[in-house]
């Protein structure tokens, strides 16, 4: 007979000896669920007992041994559900409420029954303790089975210790064992081979460096090669399997993104790190502004504090960033890749490649790394409204993210920063018209823009038209009166 | 087969019927119940009392857990059912089921009905059941037969609005009916917990169950392990058997024993569950006083310390030259939340990932210490040290997180 717990409504089915289910009945309270129970086991002892001896027919008033256990496994998860406070005192009960001898109720939890003392109270289960494996019941256990065993005890003495010091659980151990037996068995020609006390040593030492890493990557999921090998390339992008995402002989990150997400990854990451009085002097272009400053020889114990300052900011982990902070420090970073890139690209119109590079919707990403957990949603702040983010990568996914980027020279890190800008632009709340000026009528507004960026000033006080802009005008009006007359085919708005 | 039955060891007969002995409550608590001032008199006194001068009665049976008030309660029902056959129905409530409303009154008119021979119909609804239960108490009263309600942790009863106290104490007092209500809780203080119109209607009768006095326990424990001399185990055996048990617990160290299982687990259903009978050994054939020893050692809750003790082998980090990578430590650190030795300070924090969310160690910092310096496997730096170590500072509540321990570690 089967029962399954699920919360409140529990479902109680029974089998018969053809192993099948013969009838469910779901109920909703205990007091159903007692009841059923209570039919349920006495026609399994009725039959039980139908079936054993039919000597002892004067025995048969007394209970004689047959018996039916109830065995509820993996019970900390009943800790965890909203009404544990009253499943777990009435599981506890259960033997009492149903005054049957013949059944006996056995719990299978890996916590200590500490954790199970309720202040409502119980008497307690009789509790039989198992204790984690020792060594060398490992060494028993993974000795099982196997075909070469004097191969296998050599290469469990070196590296069982090592492994003991990290996990002692048996699944975990086995996955990480296989993968470095196959290592170690590499190579050795003939498998079954009874090593001797120098092919031991060499066979050590060549296996020595794996060790390490395999260590470290102990509570891998690991891919297994038959199944699911090449999806198993877009891990899941969850917290959880963070750690399984990464090969720790490599720096290469075994999952996806368009590049203007691993942008926006990086921008948050700056964004939550840092904060935002750091942002002016971090992200000003001009890069000028800090020399004019004073700078006094700092004290060893101004020092100290600033250490101190920053480790507690490491601590306490990730700051929330409001959207307009994200979204300006990604302009700022799209754009720097724009600029060292501005002399290669030639002037083509931006419309086409619209697929190339940075091209997409910024506030699109943004959900999509939101529901793969890189950036968390925090609370709205109160004085703004706005909602609050908060990154959830890490500093060394951050770090191998900014090294793919530059070692990255296939990515189209296109001029095409320009679109995204419009695009945030666009989403604001207020009405918008695009036109289009081809570059040929604007070229005016062109020098202006390349002049304010890299003047050395914070703002600029024209009061006569630049040299090179006077000549411009001219060209630009002419252009202008060209366009005019081929205005009807010319109306293409660049959309992403 | 005939053959075997006859072959088998004396001492495991006697096992066996220690064994039967020990899960019987029946037996256990016959002994306790003789005097006539014990509560099993008390309360059959006043049972049979209600049920011969047909009036109406409620008591209350408080005590710890374990003391035999359900037990002593079920001594007098079967008592009294032979006694007065017919007369008496029983009906019998949990708490733990049945403290909704609606499910009680369903279950009283379920139980009624099995009792009448009635038929039950499951769709009822919670008036058509009240007003069942009030016909059926009246028809009773009128019939001269008892109805006797036994509400079994009755302090779940009373929470919420304890409808169905009042309207069963209500139906005692205005209809013409006969019957007795008894509630049994662990809780010494129950009737305080009911409302003012539930307790004027309440007789406050209580009967206490206390735990046995040492003298008591000692003549308990003689009772229950010596063997009848008119049973199927031979005779010798039998009056060594006795004469051992004897010697055993007249010594000190048997009282000794026995006074600190009784500290913390004081009443008689605990001692019955001391499994000093299951450590028998066989070949020996008797009971001996290691086997008290044994069960107590093995009775003692297995703290927390013994997963510390298993988890220290698992997280040093400095003494060898081993320097695990943040996943390792992160997983680490999931088998110590896993174990209870951590908890997480607030269950919203899912606006953070794992590694910021502070957490609180659920252990003392004394039984950390003695966890820690009580393990033999391993170097003494571990994750737990570390966290000690930050804790020693006192300006820091019992909050850390893991990127703490991270740092600390490496």
């Amino acid at each position: 007979m089967v029962v399954l717990l699920q919360g409140r409504p529990v479902l109680l089915s029974r089998k018969d000896s053809g192993h099948s289910y013969s009838s469910v009945k779901r109920c909703e309270r205990p007091s159903d669920f007692v009841n059923y129970l209570r039919e349920a086991l006495e026609g399994v002892i009725s039959n039980l007992k139908g079936n054993s001896g039919k000597s002892n027919s004067k025995m048969s008033g007394r209970p004689d041994g047959t018996m039916v256990y109830l065995v509820f496994d993996n019970l900390e998860r009943v800790r965890d559900w909203d009404k544990s406070s009253t499943i777990l005192p009435f599981l506890f009960n259960l033997y009492d409420i149903l005054k049957m001898p013949e059944v006996g109720l056995i719990f299978i939890s890996n916590t200590s029954p500490d954790t199970y003392y309720l202040n409502v109270g119980y008497v307690e289960p009789v509790p039989l303790y198992f204790p984690n494996y020792t060594e060398d019941d490992l060494r028993h256990i993974f000795m099982v089975n196997q075909a070469n065993r004097k191969l296998y005890a050599a290469f469990l003495d070196v590296v069982l210790r090592p492994f003991c010091r990290v996990t002692r659980r048996v699944d975990e151990l086995a996955a990480a064992l296989s993968s470095l037996f196959e290592k170690y068995c590499e190579p050795l020609s003939d498998k079954q081979v009874v090593p001797n006390e120098e092919m031991k040593r060499k066979l050590f030492s060549q296996i020595r460096p794996h060790i390490a890493s395999a260590l470290n990557a102990t509570f891998h999921v690991q891919s297994q090669p038959l199944l699911r090998a090449e999806t198993n390339k877009e891990t899941k992008k969850t917290n959880s399997s963070r750690m399984s995402g990464y090969l720790e002989d490599s720096d290469k990150i075994d999952f996806h993104m368009s590049t203007s997400a691993k942008y926006l990854l990086i921008s948050a990451f700056l964004a939550s790190r840092n904060p935002a009085t750091l942002d002016a002097s971090l992200f000003d272009s001009t890069g000028v502004s800090d020399s004019r400053k004073r700078k006094r020889k700092a004290s060893e114990k101004s020092m100290e504090q600033k250490e101190m300052a920053e480790q507690e900011l490491l601590m306490k982990g990730p700051g929330t960033f409001p959207l307009e902070r994200l979204l300006a420090i990604f302009q700022c970073i799209t754009s720097l890749a724009e600029d060292s890139l501005d002399e290669e690209e030639s002037h083509e119109p931006t419309t086409e490649g619209g697929s190339r590079g940075l091209m997409s919707d910024v506030l699109l990403q943004l959900s999509s790394l939101c529901n793969a957990n890189f950036i968390i949603k925090g609370g709205s702040c109160p004085l703004e409204g706005s909602t609050r983010y908060r990154t959830a990568v890490s500093e060394d996914l951050a770090l191998k993210e900014v090294a793919n980027i530059c070692n990255d020279t296939s990515s189209a890190l296109a001029s095409s920063v320009l679109v995204t800008q419009i695009h945030t632009l666009l989403y604001r709340t207020w009405q918008v018209r695009v036109d289009y000026i081809s570059r040929s009528c604007n070229g005016v507004a062109d020098i202006l823009a390349r002049f304010g960026r890299h003047a050395t000033l914070k703002g600029s006080l024209l009061v006569a038209p630049l040299d090179r802009v006077a000549l411009l005008v001219a060209t630009d009006q002419k252009h202008w009166e060209e366009g005019r007359m081929a205005e009807g085919r010319m109306r293409a708005i660049p959309h992403g | 087969m005939g053959r075997e039955k006859e072959k088998e060891k004396p001492s495991e007969k006697a096992l066996n019927l220690l064994r039967s002995r020990l899960a019987d409550p029946n037996f256990i608590f016959k002994p306790l119940s003789d005097s006539p001032d014990s509560n099993y008199s008390k309360l059959k006194f006043i049972i049979s009392t209600s049920v011969t001068e047909a009036c109406n009665n409620s008591i209350l049976l408080l005590g710890p857990r374990g003391s035999g008030k359900v037990a002593v309660l079920e001594l007098v029902l079967s008592d009294l059912l032979q006694q007065y056959p017919d007369v008496i129905s029983v009906i019998r409530l949990n708490g733990l089921l049945h403290s909704d409303d609606n499910c009680a009154l369903k279950e009283i008119a379920r139980q009624l009905c099995m009792e009448h021979q009635l038929l039950f119909s499951k769709v009822a609804s919670f008036d058509d059941n009240s007003q069942f239960m009030i016909a059926m108490l009246r028809e009773c009263g009128l019939a001269h037969k008892t109805i006797i309600f036994v509400l079994d942790e009755f302090d779940f009863f009373a929470q919420g609005k304890q409808r169905l106290l009042y309207s069963l104490l209500d139906a005692m007092q205005s209809v013409n009916s006969q019957s007795v209500v008894i509630g049994v809780s662990c809780r010494l203080d129950v009737d305080q917990l009911l409302e003012k119109r539930v307790r004027s209607r309440f007789s406050h009768r209580k009967l206490l169950f206390l735990s046995p006095s040492k003298e008591d326990t000692e003549r308990f424990m003689e009772h229950i392990l010596s063997l009848p001399v008119d049973s199927s185990i031979p005779q010798n055996y039998t009056a060594e058997f006795n004469g051992r048990l004897k010697k055993i617990i007249s010594d000190e160290r048997f009282k000794e024993l026995i006074t600190t299982y009784l500290s913390f687990n004081f009443t008689i259903g605990h001692l019955v569950r001391f499994q000093a009978v299951s450590y028998m050994d066989l070949d020996v054939g008797f009971l001996s006083l290691e086997n008290f020893k044994t069960a107590l050692s093995s009775n003692q809750r297995q703290s927390k310390l013994e997963c510390i003790r298993e988890y220290k082998s698992i997280h040093d980090s400095s003494q060898t030259s081993d320097n695990y990578a943040a996943n390792v430590c992160l997983r680490a650190f999931e088998h110590l939340l896993q174990r209870q030795l951590i908890s997480f300070i607030d269950n919203k924090g899912h606006n953070q990932s794992v590694e910021f969310r502070p957490v609180k160690l659920l252990i003392s910092s004394a039984e950390l210490h003695q966890g820690l310096k009580s393990s033999h496997q391993c170097p003494p730096v571990t994750m737990l040290r570390a966290a000690r170590t930050h804790l020693e500072n006192p300006s820091a509540f019992w909050l850390l997180t893991p990127q703490h321990l991270y740092s600390v570690m490496h």
